[in-house]
Order: C-alpha cells, then sequence, then structure tokens
C-alpha cells in the first residue's frame, strides 16, 4: 500500500500549516510573523476542508484571512515607524526561558501520553459522516444553538460600537 | 496508522498550541501577544472539529468551531482597537513598559 495522492496533499497543507508557527514564535520582524501567521490560518482552512467540514473552512478564509490578518498588518503599519520595523519584535530574555521550558514541558508529556495510550484514540464504531454537512449544521445553528447563536450576533454589535468608541476618542 | 486520521489532526494542534504559548509568553510587543492568542485559539477550533469528524457521531463540534471563530474576531477587533488607543497615548506598545493599570 502506497501514499497516495490524498495523503500527499494532506502532508503538505500540514506542513504549511506547522512551519510558519515556528515563524511566528520566534521571527524578529513583525512583518514576518504576520505573513507567517497567514500562510498558518490558510493552511488551517485546508485542514478544514480533509474534515468534511466546508463551511468552516469558508468562514475560516473569509473571517481570518480577509479579516484578522488585514486588521493586523494595519496595525503594525500604525503603530510603527517603518524604518524601526526590523527590531520591533523582540523577545524578552527573561521571559523567553520560562515560555519556552514551559511549552517544551508541555509539548514533551503532552506526546509522551499520546504515544503511550495511543490505542485510546482510535475512531469510533459509527464511521458513517454526513455527505454534506451544511444543511445539518444550519439546523442545528437554528434549532439547538438558537441562543448562543443571537448571543453572537448581540456581541457583534457591542464590538462594533465599542471599537468605534475606544479608536474615536484616541484620535482626539 | 493511517496519515489521515485523529493522531495527526492532534499532533498539528498541539504544536500550533505550544508555538502559540510561547509567542504569547515571551514577546515585548503587543501585537506579538495578540498573533500568540490567535494561534491558540485556531489550534482549539481546529481540535473541535476533528473530534467531531473523527467520533463522526453528530456535528456539534463544527457549532463550536464557529462560535470560536466568531469570539475571536470579535477579540481581534477590541484588541486592536486598544492597541490603537494605547499608541496614541503613550507612543509605544512595549509590554514591559505597560505594567501600570492607571495611567
Amino acid at each position: 500500500m502506497g501514499i497516495e495522492m490524498k495523503e500527499v496533499v494532506f502532508i503538505v497543507v500540514a506542513l504549511l500549516t506547522v512551519v510558519p508557527c515556528l515563524i511566528v514564535a520566534f521571527s524578529r520582524n513583525i512583518l514576518y510573523s504576520a505573513f507567517s501567521l497567514f500562510f498558518t490560518l490558510l493552511g488551517t482552512s485546508g485542514l478544514y476542508f480533509f474534515l468534511d467540514a466546508e463551511f468552516l473552512a469558508i468562514a475560516q478564509v473569509v473571517v481570518y484571512i480577509g479579516g484578522v490578518t488585514v486588521l493586523l498588518l494595519f496595525a503594525i503599519l500604525l503603530t510603527k515607524n517603518i524604518q524601526e520595523i526590523k527590531e520591533t519584535n523582540a523577545l524578552s530574555m527573561k521571559r523567553a526561558y520560562f515560555a519556552g521550558a514551559s511549552s517544551f514541558i508541555l509539548l514533551a508529556s503532552l506526546i509522551f501520553l499520546a504515544v503511550k495510550e495511543w490505542k485510546f484514540f482510535e475512531a469510533g464504531p459509527g464511521t458513517d459522516y454526513p455527505f454534506l454537512t451544511l444543511n445539518q449544521l444550519g439546523e442545528l445553528m437554528l434549532n439547538k444553538y438558537l441562543l448562543p447563536f443571537e448571543a453572537a450576533s448581540i456581541l457583534l454589535l457591542v464590538v462594533l460600537i465599542g471599537s468605534l468608541v475606544i479608536a474615536k476618542r484616541a484620535v482626539k | 496508522m493511517e496519515i489521515i486520521g485523529i493522531q495527526s489532526y492532534l499532533i498539528i494542534s498541539l504544536i500550533m498550541f505550544s508555538a502559540g504559548i510561547f509567542t504569547t509568553v515571551s514577546r515585548q510587543n503587543i501585537i506579538g501577544i495578540f498573533m500568540g492568542i490567535e494561534l491558540i485559539l485556531n489550534s482549539a477550533a481546529l481540535n473541535f472539529a476533528a473530534f467531531s469528524r473523527f467520533s463522526a457521531i453528530n456535528l456539534e463540534g463544527q457549532a463550536f468551531s464557529i462560535f470560536i471563530i466568531v469570539l475571536a474576531a470579535a477579540e481581534a477587533a477590541i484588541a486592536l482597537a486598544l492597541l490603537l488607543s494605547i499608541y496614541r497615548r503613550h507612543k509605544e506598545i512595549n509590554a514591559e513598559h505597560l505594567n501600570k493599570l492607571r495611567f
């Protein structure tokens, strides 16, 4: 059993997701970090396609890449002089040791646990996932999760007004 | 072990989560800290969708992922508006120097 085409594409998408994460964590130029975050979010969208979650993939592209990344780039360019952009993303050394130790311990212990308890992650018995998930997702959002849906819409309204008020006060 | 399986998704989102933790704790720039928070939220949403797919019972994990994306977008807007306000007042956004709760 060789490796099929779909799995090759999956490995490429996974590398496109994982490698820019490390650039986000270790780059000294904040523009490089922002563009690496862009590639990470794009790769996550591709991983959603492999999970048969089409709506999530499209929402990821629209919200994160169309909204959050552009907002990040605007914030970087509004808050920094363009000359000093190369050293603006410095690590704080006294916190970097602590951060590296804690995240390495977390990573090592979880990988150890995953290797030791590998059979814990086997798939369930019924593996017939719905072919087109969009209709059922819409029914779920408008029946069972109607109250959180409305709460999220109110939250977005509050965020719209609140961010306008905060940014307007800053302009004064 | 299958390549497209729950293990691969768990490892990918674990690496993403660890990079996010490191970025959040160790950056001096507030925008860098914010990127770390985005990585953490993204890995959590990916985990929800992966467990929903491979347990194959229903779609509730995807609903949680949608709510996570909505909250991340709201958090991004508010955080960057606050960031601009802080920059206009202090002329810098270094987290080492912004350690007082009152201005």
